[in-house]
């Protein structure tokens, strides 16, 4: 086990040790997760947009009457809204499935595993932030690399957008008899609109709350600073220390294992 | 004001199915599927002595079609003429309109994957022709036109036309028959067309899933806002962590 400092979140940091950790930026998400979150959020407008114009008989849609004139205007047709919503569909389940199939230990699995199960620090989260956000002070418990709201959101979204996929490709095919096709619809439905319901919170929360905000950029950058990993994900925080730390370890072993007077040796490169 | 109808005499029908072959030859309606459909009935026997006749049936086009009502995605809508087409570009097939007819007036084409019905054969009148089926009868049982223009074949044999409705589907059917008291209660009878049906999950989506989730976007949408307006109540610390 390396030696890391042992700081507990609910030790308060001096000053100096706050803008020490405010300086560094420690790297939150691949680039391949950064890439496949802004495709994700395209498909999704493109598709609730889309979706919200298709779902258009009285005893049905979601979306005001003039939603679906907006649309046809802007597609030419309500044939053609449903084209580009089933083609936006195969593109995103195509993307998918390359990013499921070819980065499933990389990524997939690891979100899954690591990322996704909530433990009781997430459902205690989970009820501290909610009365945070309403004013009544509160300690937030240690958080891995996804708090409790993103866990809880990151399940519906998994769920919903297999459910989404499944639904979409009887529908859009119509495979099996017109029952399954019926019940399709009703399923796709739910999941959609589950996860546009938990989209304003997460849209809120992500890019708007500015104790979050550095969550946000970090879809761009893929970096958050040190100090708020430290005090918004803890756990994970932690973890990234034992991860340097054992990088650290590792480099410097490789050194030590060098000659020292070797010419092209990693000393040599050493910049000045 | 356009409302396009058909008034059929029963009486004159002598059940050769040319009017079914016509349309099935006209759009191509696979063997098994018919947009258009006639029916023996009897040979029975009432007060006045023996009787059969033949019930001829197709879309009604109804005033207030509970297909146009069941139809998720409005692929089924009705025309300002009154016709009530499904839009193939549309149509995805799922079938509720299917069980929402309580005239069995549609069907699911299994080569087109979608919902296939009687038109009218809007084509043809678009090039100011009759519908297939109208053309064709060899007894001229069927009368067509503009149910609103007093002029029209339809019109002139309104005036003692019935609808075939029941107190469960009181849908407004826009093809009407002619017929004695007694063939009409023999038709009647046999094919008054029951209360319209929607299917459960399309149930479960009007009744139960739409108002879930409008009430979950509503309460999201309500509760970011109220977050919001508290962050603002707050302001913001002038240091960025």
């Amino acid at each position: 086990m390396p030696n890391i400092p042992v700081l507990e979140p609910h030790i308060t940091l001096d000053a100096d040790e706050q803008e020490a950790l405010q300086q560094r930026l420690i790297k939150k998400h691949d680039t391949a997760v950064i890439l496949l979150h802004w495709f994700n959020a395209c498909i999704w407008a493109l598709e609730l947009a889309t979706g919200g114009a298709l779902l258009a008989g009285d005893g049905y849609r979601i979306a005001p009457a003039w939603w679906r004139d907006f649309m046809i205007s802007v597609f030419g047709s309500q044939g053609m809204i449903l084209k580009v919503h089933v083609t936006a569909g195969i593109i995103w389940t195509t993307v998918l499935l390359v990013y499921g199939i070819f980065g499933f230990r990389k990524y997939l699995l690891r979100t899954v595993t690591n990322y996704l199960v909530p433990d009781r620090d997430d459902l205690r989260w989970l009820r501290s932030r909610l009365f945070l956000i309403l004013g009544r002070p509160e300690t937030l418990p240690p958080q891995g690399i996804y708090n409790g709201g993103q866990k809880l959101y990151g399940i519906v979204v998994y769920l919903g957008t297999a459910v989404i996929i499944l639904t979409g490709f009887i529908m859009a095919h119509h495979i099996g008899p017109n029952w399954l096709v019926q019940w399709s619809i009703l399923f796709h439905f739910l999941a959609a609109g589950g996860i546009f319901a938990g989209l304003f919170v997460h849209v809120y929360m992500g890019a708007v709350l500015p104790e979050e905000r550095p969550a946000f950029y970090s879809m761009f950058t893929g970096k958050v600073p040190e100090l708020y990993a430290y005090k918004h994900h803890y756990k994970w925080w932690r973890q990234y220390k034992e991860t340097e730390a054992e990088w650290r370890e590792e480099l410097a072993r490789e050194v030590e294992s060098k000659p020292s007077s070797a010419p092209d040796g990693p000393a040599a490169k050493e910049d000045p | 004001m356009t409302t396009y109808g058909m008034v059929i005499d029963l009486e004159r029908c002598v059940g050769c199915h040319a009017c079914v072959a016509a349309c099935k030859v006209q759009w191509e309606v696979p063997a098994g599927e018919s947009r258009d459909w006639v029916v023996p009935i009897g040979p029975t026997k009432d007060a006045e002595g023996l009787l059969s006749g033949f019930y001829v049936g197709l879309c009604m086009h109804c005033e207030r079609p509970s297909c146009v009502e069941a139809c998720p995605t409005k692929a089924t809508y009705k025309r300002d003429d009154g016709i009530v087409v499904v839009d193939r570009a549309l149509c995805i097939g799922c079938g509720i309109c299917v069980g929402a007819c309580p005239y069995g007036a549609r069907y699911h084409h299994a080569g087109l994957r979608k919902v296939d019905k009687c038109d009218f054969c809007q084509e043809r009148l678009a090039r100011g022709e009759e519908p297939a089926c109208v053309t064709t009868c060899i007894t001229s049982c069927r009368h067509f036109g503009d149910l609103e223009n007093p002029e029209s074949d339809a019109s002139r044999h309104l005036a003692h036309s019935r609808r075939l409705e029941s107190a469960e589907a009181r849908l407004g059917p826009n093809v009407r028959y002619l017929a004695k008291d007694r063939t009409w209660r023999l038709v009647h009878d046999a094919f008054a067309p029951p209360a319209p049906e929607l299917s459960t999950p399309a149930w479960l989506l009007q009744k139960i899933a739409r108002p879930l989730i409008l009430l979950a976007i509503g309460a999201a949408f309500a509760g970011q806002a109220i977050a919001f307006f508290s962050q603002l109540r707050r302001g913001e610390h002038p240091i960025e962590e």
